[in-house]
């Protein structure tokens, strides 16, 4: 029986998992992989006290600290179910192995947020793209579409310019929500134009993409726009799946915390990062948030203990 | 030795986890990248039908992503038609 079981090997499970090791809790850290999804960045700005790093770089450093932790226990698979039994934890693994634990640290991140238009599924690989930054040298000289005004859809677009003959940028509202400074370099390329009000219907095609619908929104008229690309960037979805039934989660599938200590609705069960109701999806706050955490379950396994 | 082949991009972090998958367990690959090699993109895309890397070619079989479970299945099978 383990202390505690930290499912993932984001920022957040890793700094959690740092922590654990130190506060000497017997931990087992469940993840697939290493990095979260800042692994497809090409440059991260943003990591406090790193100029810049790749998402590579940055999971394999983090991947370093977590190993470099005495007695950390580390299981290279993937967690598929949480059963609550008698008081405890019991995590369940892609090949049918369980580990019981006193206490959980969910920090299973998030994904892609799908469109959930006619196509989307039918020609993902085959024209749509959700890893931009991966796929964006194969739309060489090609005209692609990039769906959302948020700060994934901007990179998008600038991974695009240097390859893409002809990029149209579709956002839903009225303004692009992304970084003005993003804004302002991407509006110095020809290649880019932008429509606003737009809603994307359809995504059509043979056996690859050759273009996709979208709605007015102001007009209710639907256009059609010939594109051999379609870039999806509109947001994450909260890895929430494994917990869905056992604790309680907001209206986005995100699994509600107490703000002070991270606590789901569960006692015995924490969460951190994208998967929890936090404000704002931040490779710096998720780490932080697991730190406080786990600080929070060693106090709470010191009080059950008493 | 089971020929491997990795059409990759140089920013994909999936392709760096696919090479590093076969770097960690002893099997060599040949890497393409098809962000310069224009001719080698063109080609992945009108046998596999894919827009998007890695695609991993083990013998004749092709591995869309970075499937680590499917690439442990094939390998297993190639080693034992080798062995």
């Amino acid at each position: 029986m383990y202390d505690l079981i930290i499912i993932g090997g984001g920022p957040a499970g890793v700094a959690g998992g740092v922590y654990a090791a130190r506060k000497k809790m017997k931990t087992l850290v469940i993840t697939d992989s290493f990095g979260g999804q800042s692994l497809v960045s090409d440059s991260i700005e943003n990591w406090i006290g790193t100029k810049s790093i790749s998402g590579w770089d940055l999971a394999k450093k983090l991947e370093e600290h977590l190993r470099a932790q005495e007695d950390i226990e580390i299981l290279e698979e993937k967690a598929t179910g949480i059963a609550k039994k008698e008081g405890a934890f019991y995590v369940q693994t892609n090949s049918d192995k369980e580990f019981g634990a006193k206490t959980i640290l969910l920090c299973t991140g998030g994904r892609h947020r799908k469109l959930n238009v006619p196509g989307e599924e039918k020609f993902e690989g085959k024209g749509v793209v959700y890893c931009s930054t991966c796929d964006a040298p194969l739309f060489k000289g090609k005209e692609v579409a990039v769906i959302g005004g948020g700060n994934a859809g901007l990179e998008a677009v600038i991974d695009l310019i240097p390859y893409a003959s002809k990029i149209t940028l579709i956002v839903r509202s009225g303004q692009v929500k992304g970084d003005p400074v993003t804004f302002e370099e991407i509006k110095k390329s020809e290649k880019v134009d932008v429509i606003y009000n737009a809603d994307t219907t359809e995504i059509m095609g043979d056996i690859l993409v050759s273009g996709i619908k979208y709605k007015e929104l102001e007009t209710s008229e639907e256009k059609e726009l010939p594109v051999e690309g379609v870039f999806v960037e509109i947001g994450t979805m909260p890895n929430s799946d494994i917990v869905k039934d056992i604790v309680d989660l907001d209206e986005r599938g995100s699994v509600k915390i107490e703000c002070k200590t991270g606590m789901s609705s569960v006692p015995g069960i924490w969460a951190a990062g994208d998967v929890s109701d936090v404000l704002y999806k931040q490779n710096n706050i998720a780490a932080g948030d697991a730190v406080r955490a786990v600080l929070n379950i060693y106090s709470y396994l010191r009080e059950k203990g008493k | 030795m089971v020929k491997i082949k990795i059409y990759s991009t140089p920013f994909c972090g999936y392709c760096k986890m696919a090479k590093d998958f076969f770097d960690k367990n002893g099997f060599s690959y040949e890497e393409v990248d098809v962000s310069v090699d224009e001719q080698a993109a063109k080609d992945m895309v009108a046998r596999t039908n894919q827009m998007g890397v890695p695609v991993i070619e083990i013998g004749d079989e092709i591995v869309v992503g970075f499937n680590k479970e499917q690439i442990e299945e094939i390998l297993a099978k190639a080693g034992k038609e080798t062995s």
